[in-house]
């Protein structure tokens, strides 16, 4: 089922939540809200819940519209980042609760009750634990049980909030690929909400990138990765180095302020990957001295200083062997891709930029 | 405990003083006044016993007293679930009034509550003449009693389930709810069950207070024996009428509602306390690790 977000807006006291929110979600998408916290992902995804309602705007489900639909009528699977499992029901009675509920007319019989949950607990790979409670469950299995209970229903649209955000790393590495496995296999649009670019950038076919109530970018992981929308996307998404046109001149002319932006300071970023060291100067190049080469798994980190300011750039193995730096070492930087943005007015710095 | 005594911990001769300081302080003022209770309900042998609590006007008290509690106790349930989902549930305008409304029968002396009461619904009250000309009775009545017991016991469930409602969170209502269950369906399936335990403590230290609650009723009854008179009332009348044995027979009674509710609330607290370790176990993520990522 697809979903259509208009001009939805919410405020609690003087905080704004959201702020004029336009969002197509279309049939059979997974999409990630991405952000920090207190972005109003999660109040967003409370919205098309029902569990939340706007200050205005509107929810469409499948172009008709939903926004004072009660929760109990959205056919919306939630779940959430603490479980919310119930605590005095076994397992299956939990995944069974949905049927349970549903009016004489409608309810399915004992028997068909018991092969559906069966089935959803065999497609979560938990049927052995059908007669447990969820307190004898570790994070990871409570957190399928739950998609197991929201899936009972037969939603039409699937949102988890932090699903995984209550999980050790491994296990939330583990039980992200299975959903995104899960999807594939059922089908049903999803939107989940997280704070964890490698988690959105992995499991998404859709990141919506949100900061402040609004929207920064909508794009595939590749998209909002590798041409970030806006200064906050590139410090969101991965490490980069920010270079100040007032200070790095040739760096940040490569490419031109976008027409209309005022002329004056402009921001460059690069991202580490994105920046070659060379031994030699050459054109457009920065000079730096060698400070610190780590070696982290497949690449090699080196960080840089230039003046007083620290630039880190990766490499491959094979290109930091074959220039073999140490420490203390003159080189020269070159950048393979640079982005640049008009400066962000004073006061306004976020994120980790270097 | 085999481990070695750390070297924090007080000398010997301290915690032998301070246990046995404990120990008589309660022997005196605990255990030896419940001990002379049935000494002397008892000093004239157990027929005697027995006929003192046979006595017409005796079971006409302990009936009154039962009858007060079920009607008070439902009514009590009813206003403490309401009141505690209110205030855990939702944030409202006066809340914070709300909550220190409830607490309101504990600050009160009881027969302050009682004349309130009186000064409302007696014949000289607010409602007085109505009442009067409409023939309902109050004061002086079983209603009277019952709203005296409503107020001082009033506390005693909402008190208990706010907390405990705050700390379990609406998560597991909103899932309730997310899955198609009605308001009723969530109140029967997901709320009361996880509030069971605390709902049942609640109700036993109501019904303690219910039924041995004086000065409130005391006030509104009008001890007219044999109709108005509660157990605490009756032993008052028995004991200043120095029928020792009736007094001490009616107030061996009471003595063992409290014990028995005594070993009820230690069976709860227990239960509790298991309902909290797995309320716990299950908010933690597996094997207690990292703790969750807010």
């Amino acid at each position: 089922m697809s979903i259509e977000i208009r001009g939805i807006g919410k405020r609690f006291g003087n905080f704004v939540a959201l702020d004029n929110i336009d969002l197509d979600i279309p049939s059979g998408e997974l999409v990630a809200l991405l952000g920090p916290s207190g972005c109003g992902k999660t109040t967003l995804l409370r919205i098309i819940a029902g569990m939340e309602s706007p200050d205005h705007g509107q929810v469409l489900f499948e172009g008709e519209e939903a926004t004072h639909l009660h929760v109990r009528e959205r056919k919306v699977g939630f779940v959430f980042q603490h479980y919310a499992l119930f605590r005095h029901m076994t397992v299956f009675e939990n995944v069974a609760f949905g049927l349970r509920v549903k009016p004489r007319h409608e309810r399915p019989s004992e028997a068909e009750i018991r092969r559906r949950v069966t089935d959803l607990l065999k497609l979560v790979q938990l049927d052995w634990l059908a007669e447990r409670y969820p307190s004898q469950l570790s994070g990871g299995q409570r957190q399928r049980i739950a998609l197991a209970r929201a899936l009972a229903v037969e939603p039409k649209v699937l949102l988890l909030d932090e699903p995984f955000g209550a999980l050790d790393t491994r296990v939330r590495k583990e039980l992200r690929r299975w959903l995104r496995r899960l999807h594939d296999e059922v089908h049903i649009s999803s939107v989940f909400v997280t704070h964890d670019q490698e988690e959105a950038l992995e499991v998404a076919d859709r990141v919506v990138v949100m900061n402040q109530g609004r929207i920064e970018q909508i794009g595939t992981p590749d998209e909002v990765y590798s041409r970030p929308a806006s200064p906050f996307v590139y410090r969101f998404l991965g490490d980069v180095n920010v270079f100040h046109s007032r200070l790095h001149g040739a760096w940040a002319e490569i490419n031109r302020l976008p027409e209309g932006a005022h002329a004056g300071e402009a921001l460059a970023f690069i991202r580490p990957h994105d920046i070659d060291i060379e031994r030699f100067e050459q054109a457009g190049s920065l000079a730096a001295r060698v400070q610190e080469v780590h070696a982290i798994g497949p690449s090699v980190r080196v960080e840089l200083a230039h003046g007083s300011e620290l630039i880190e750039v990766e490499l491959t193995r094979e290109r930091a062997n074959a220039l073999g730096l140490s420490r203390g070492d003159q080189v020269w930087l070159r950048p393979r891709q640079v982005r640049v943005f008009a400066a962000e007015p004073a006061g306004e710095e976020f994120g980790s930029g270097i | 405990m085999s481990s070695p005594r750390p070297s924090i911990a007080e000398p010997r001769w301290v915690r032998f003083t301070l246990t046995a300081v404990a120990l008589v302080f309660l022997g005196f003022f605990l255990a030896l006044p419940l001990v002379a209770v049935f000494v002397e309900a008892l000093a004239a042998g157990i027929p005697a016993y027995l006929d003192a609590l046979a006595d017409p006007e005796a079971r006409s008290a302990i009936w009154l007293t039962v009858l007060v509690a079920l009607i008070a106790l439902p009514l009590n349930v009813a206003f403490g679930v309401a009141a505690a989902w209110a205030i855990a549930r939702f944030e409202f305008r006066g809340k914070s009034a709300l909550i220190t409304l409830i607490d309101l029968p504990f600050a009160v002396s009881p027969v302050v509550a009682g004349l309130v009461f009186v000064l409302l619904f007696g014949s000289q009250g607010l409602f007085g003449a109505w009442l009067s000309a409409h023939d309902i009775r109050i004061i002086f009545a079983v209603p009277g009693i019952v709203l005296a017991t409503l107020f001082v016991t009033f506390p005693f469930v909402a008190r208990e389930l706010i907390p405990l409602m705050q700390a379990q969170g609406r998560e597991e209502e909103e899932a309730a709810v997310s899955l198609g269950a009605s308001g009723w369906q969530m109140l029967w399936r997901v709320t009361l069950p996880n509030i069971k335990w605390g709902l049942l403590y609640g109700v036993i230290l109501a019904n303690a207070r219910a039924m041995g609650e004086f000065g409130a009723v005391s006030v509104v009854s009008g001890h007219i024996r044999g109709e108005t008179n509660t157990l605490p009332l009756h032993v008052e009348i028995l004991y200043n009428e120095y029928n020792q044995v009736g007094a001490f027979a009616a107030a061996s009674v009471l003595a063992l509602l409290a014990l028995v509710t005594l070993i009820a609330k230690t069976i709860v607290e227990w239960r509790m306390r298991r309902e909290t370790a797995m309320l716990e176990a299950s908010l933690s993520p597996e094997g207690g690790a990292a703790s969750p990522a807010a």
